[in-house]
């Protein structure tokens, strides 16, 4: 049977539209879901993607991928190779599994709310690919874990994660609800597929990449890279969507929506991936820190991107973005590192002697600000008072990005002029939040946000109970063995150090 | 006697602390709650005197948070003097 030419045809398949007859525009995209920003629907038809592929190709395609990726998976899980690991390197990966598995299935509902309320067949078209995509992402990473469960049972966090009230998953599931799960298509397409996707998800994916290959972890690496292989295809339905509200008069809305998700987005991506380039990775190891990740992904390549959208680069990029890159993520650190039994990995405190003098060259005045916190708690674990290392109470956490508010940070290395939170009344309840931009976000759609309680919020009212830290601990899911601990046994603060030179202290 | 929690921090710590007092502790009181949580574990211990300060200004060390007014998760800060 003659086959016709994929240009013969491939218009007509990407583009099938209906031309409704017995249902209204409004019932078959309602606004709430599907969101026309007052864009005509003729309009819309115009939507085009970059990047263009058939279904056969798609699963010619995506079937190679897994071929490879399980391959791999399927040899190193009879080799030593995870007990061989790096510990630190451990805790990174079973962070990113937990933090993210899940999210990638909650992905899938959002790439199929803009392949189903998507005002454009075309772009229907891309979501469709993109839900096969996220499934694939969430099936993956939810059984690589799977294949660690008799090295690692902690392992199972991989699924569990985000089903839980542990603080972390808290701040996930918030982000990715505000972000997709709870938004209608078009705010999808610029908050997840231009803002997280084309922006902050190579940090990850290619930059933590790039740090597992030098470790020696293949899987891991194989397993991401190949996933921002997807991305990188189903990322683009921001593009066009972006041009089309361009077009349209329409841009400040898309402005409003990038500010607020790309804000949002930043303090959860330094929490994981700061946290995991600049304390995690072994030392020899880390191709770049994580200020330079952000320098070369964000702060350069996407922000070109605003400028070919005629967008603005959020407001607070100079005074807020740009100065959090050199103390956020080391405070989000000390405070995992701090609060360790709240996460369900080891965390490596990466302080050895050698690993300060780098974050030193990378970070100037890092000595003065965390080392100075660091010496107290080397001093405690050399003394052998690891209780003092422990915490006895919660962080303040703050009301919209749901990590602790480490304001004080910013005040002691001198970009702040006050450590103090940001107390925000609105219908008669307090909120707090970290800073200006956290608050600002708040601001911008009160009622979204209004419900909801923190982690410190259902302690305050009574919902973990008993109301101490081993219940908060029990409320979060964590039993005793899921607990983190240090990840080498505290072996970080006696190198390069001389048992003879101490001097006893009073207890 | 009311248990009342507070946003705490001992200054030069990194991180707002959650510190349940008491609206009648004395401030004397209030600063070693919150001064529990960060000194000697990642703020050097000084054998001085403490003070707290509550709406930008130092209050006095009998006042209660009773008598400052101070409702939950109201923040002071703690230092030495």
């Amino acid at each position: 049977m003659p086959r016709l030419a994929r240009s013969e045809w491939y218009d007509l398949t990407r583009d099938m539209n209906w031309t409704l007859t017995y249902a209204s525009e409004e019932a078959v995209w309602p606004e709430d879901l599907s969101n026309s920003v007052g864009i005509p629907m003729e309009a819309w038809a115009t939507w085009d993607e970059p990047y263009k592929i058939t279904y056969q190709e798609y699963v010619h395609n995506q079937a190679g991928k897994d071929a490879a990726v399980f391959a791999v998976n399927s040899a190193v899980a009879r080799s030593q190779m995870y007990e061989n690991l790096d510990k630190g390197w451990q805790g990174a990966i079973l962070a990113h599994y937990g933090a993210i598995a899940l999210g990638e299935y909650f992905a899938g509902i959002a790439e199929s709310r803009m392949g189903r309320f998507g005002r454009a067949a075309a772009w229907r078209n891309m979501a469709t690919f993109g839900t096969l995509d996220e499934t694939r992402h969430g099936q993956m990473q939810a059984y690589f874990p799977y294949t660690l469960l008799e090295k690692e049972p902690r392992a199972d966090w991989g699924l569990k994660t985000l089903h839980t009230q542990e603080w972390g998953a808290i701040a996930a599931r918030s982000l990715f609800d505000d972000m997709f799960t709870a938004n209608d298509a078009v705010s999808t397409a610029i908050q997840l597929t231009f803002t997280f996707e084309t922006g902050f998800t190579n940090l990850q994916f290619l930059g933590l990449a790039a740090d597992a290959m030098d470790v020696g972890d293949v899987n891991f690496s194989s397993l991401i890279s190949s996933i921002q292989t997807d991305e990188a295809r189903h990322a683009q339905q921001g593009e066009p969507t972006i041009k089309l509200m361009l077009e349209h008069g329409k841009l400040d809305v898309a402005q409003k929506l990038i500010d607020s998700i790309f804000w949002r987005t930043w303090h959860v991506f330094s929490l994981l991936t700061g946290m995991s380039m600049d304390y995690y990775t072994p030392l020899e190891h880390r191709k770049h820190s994580f200020k330079e990740f952000m320098n070369e992904f964000i702060v350069k390549q996407f922000s070109d991107q605003f400028r070919d959208f005629g967008l603005e680069r959020p407001w607070y990029w100079d005074t807020h973005f740009l100065q959090e890159m050199n103390w956020y993520h080391h405070a989000c650190h000390l405070g995992v590192w701090t609060w360790r039994p709240t996460v369900w990995w080891n965390p490596d405190a990466g302080v050895a002697p050698e690993e300060r003098d780098w974050l030193e060259e990378k970070y100037p005045g890092w000595n003065d600000t965390f080392g100075k916190q660091w010496d107290v708690i080397t001093d405690n674990v050399r003394n052998g008072h690891l209780d003092r290392t422990i915490p006895e109470t919660l962080p303040v956490v703050c009301n919209m990005c749901h990590i602790p508010v480490i304001s004080p940070t910013a005040f002691n290395a001198g970009y702040y002029t006050s450590p103090a939170p940001k107390i925000h009344t609105h219908k008669g309840r307090r909120y707090i939040f970290c800073g200006e931009v956290c608050q600002w976000v708040f601001e911008q759609n009160p009622a979204r946000y209004e419900g909801h309680l923190n982690i410190v919020d259902q302690f305050l009212a009574g919902m973990i109970q008993p109301p101490t830290l081993e219940g908060a601990l029990t409320y979060m899911g964590l039993s005793e063995a899921e607990r983190g601990t240090d990840a080498e046994n505290y072996a970080w603060a006696f190198k390069g150090y001389d048992a003879a030179l101490l001097t006893p202290k009073a207890s | 006697m009311a248990l009342l929690p507070l946003q705490g921090l001992f200054s030069g710590d990194f991180v707002l602390v959650v510190a349940p007092v008491d609206d009648q502790d004395p401030m004397s009181t209030v600063a070693q709650k919150v001064a529990y949580h960060a000194v000697g574990k990642r703020v050097a211990a000084q054998d001085r005197p403490m003070q707290v300060s509550f709406n930008g200004e130092i209050v006095a060390e009998d006042a209660t948070p009773a008598t400052l007014g101070m409702l939950p998760m109201d923040f002071v800060e703690v230092s030495y003097r």
